[in-house]
């Protein structure tokens, strides 16, 4: 009995540390030049589909028929997915040619999915994959509006879509998602979910979110009780806000980019910011 | 006892292979511009490691500073840039809570050296 339990520990630690050796000595081949093993695929797909189907259960889907598939869900789709994922007819563009996995053929999608998972698909993304979360950049409305296109694609045939947006204006992106006015009380939980989708851990190490920690920008630890924002404004929540908005107003020349931060998602990343003490 | 020693010793091989290529340098005596960053007052403002006292929290922590890729968020940090921030951070064309401290330039060097080195 003994023998056996220090063979299956031996057993665990040899593999164990053979998976240590894989992965600190770069043996796995990260590149998109080169494909997934047909087992690593299979097993990323499976866990894939799982959660989108345990997470999307509880989404409720509103009547596909009247939000206007074809004259909303069309040129959202032109202008927001076939970059990506092409249209029939239409390849992808030629850098998401490289990507892997490559974007879905979605009129396979469309035929295969049930809206409510391909309505959390385009409103979540998925990690690892290049699919961003629409949340942020879509109404609702206009998120239904791409899922009921997408439903609608296997049914386009090449003429049809190409009839379908010849003259259809371009999206104006300046106005994706409205503009959220301020909140009645700043909700620093939601300030910290959303701080995500803009980014900032791509140069400021953020207490709470996980990411590169690149010292691209200053690391915001303490920001809380900086005295000074960018050196320049007091630190108080609405010059935070100023700053999150308006970053090349306050510093021309700045390397902080305006990232299109509306009203409501600036108080609500200042308050979290604010907690960071 | 010998495979934890090997080990270690691949550990510390990957951290070496991790860092950061060197940057030019411009001399300057790093010791030396510890003490002055005590003594022209930065402590006050600014969080530095191994410089007592050096709590501030007006400006950004500078821990790190040697990796950061910007100063001040507008240059390109090198340590020419960073002596140039120092020695005249209000000629940036900028509002700046950073006060000209009339350093001068072999001070601005040393404590370079000294700052450069923070990683």
């Amino acid at each position: 009995m003994k023998k056996i339990l220090l063979t299956v520990v031996a057993l665990a630690t040899a593999a164990g540390l053979a998976g240590a050796a894989v992965v600190y000595g770069g043996f796995y081949d990260i590149s998109a030049t080169d494909q997934h093993l047909a087992p690593t695929y299979r097993l990323l797909d499976i866990a894939m589909r799982r959660s989108i189907k345990l997470r999307a259960a509880s989404v409720t889907v509103p009547s596909l028929d009247t939000i206007g598939a074809l004259e909303h869900g069309a040129p959202l789709y032109r202008d927001h997915c076939a970059q990506c994922h092409g249209a029939p007819g239409v390849a992808p563009e030629p850098f998401a040619l490289g990507l892997t996995p490559a974007a879905a053929n979605l009129a396979h999608t469309g035929r295969a999915w049930p809206a409510e998972e391909i309505y959390w698909v385009v409103r979540h993304g998925i990690k690892m994959t290049g699919m961003p979360a629409w949340e942020q950049r879509l109404s609702e409305s206009e998120l239904w509006a791409v899922t009921a296109f997408v439903k609608k694609l296997p049914e386009l045939s090449p003429p049809d879509y190409r009839r379908l947006v010849a003259d259809i204006p371009p999206h104006d992106h300046a106005h994706d998602h409205g503009e959220e006015p301020a909140p009645q009380r700043p909700d620093a939980e939601r300030g910290r979910r959303i701080i995500q989708q803009y980014a900032c851990v791509t140069c400021h190490r953020i207490p709470g979110i996980v990411g590169p920690n690149a010292p691209v920008g200053p690391p915001l630890d303490g920001i809380a009780t900086r005295a000074f924002i960018a050196g320049a404004l007091r630190n108080e929540p609405a010059h935070m806000v100023r700053w999150l908005r308006s970053p090349q107003e306050v510093t021309p020349g700045s390397a902080m980019p305006d990232l299109g931060v509306d009203e409501r998602d600036a108080h609500d990343i200042a308050a979290y910011l604010a907690t960071l003490k | 006892m010998r495979v934890t020693a090997l080990l270690a010793l691949a550990w510390v091989a990957l951290l070496a292979g991790c860092s950061d290529e060197s940057r030019p340098v411009l001399g300057g005596d790093a010791e030396n511009g510890r003490l002055l960053l005590r003594q022209f007052g930065c402590i006050g403002c600014h969080r530095i490691p191994g410089v007592a006292g050096a709590t501030g929290n007006v400006g950004p922590p500078l821990d790190g500073v040697g990796r950061r890729v910007y100063l001040a968020g507008v240059l390109p940090n090198s340590p020419a840039n960073m002596m140039r921030w120092i020695r005249d951070p209000q000629s940036f064309g900028f509002e700046t809570a950073m006060p000209d401290l009339q350093v001068t330039e072999s001070q601005a060097r040393d404590m370079v050296a000294y700052l450069q080195e923070l990683k």
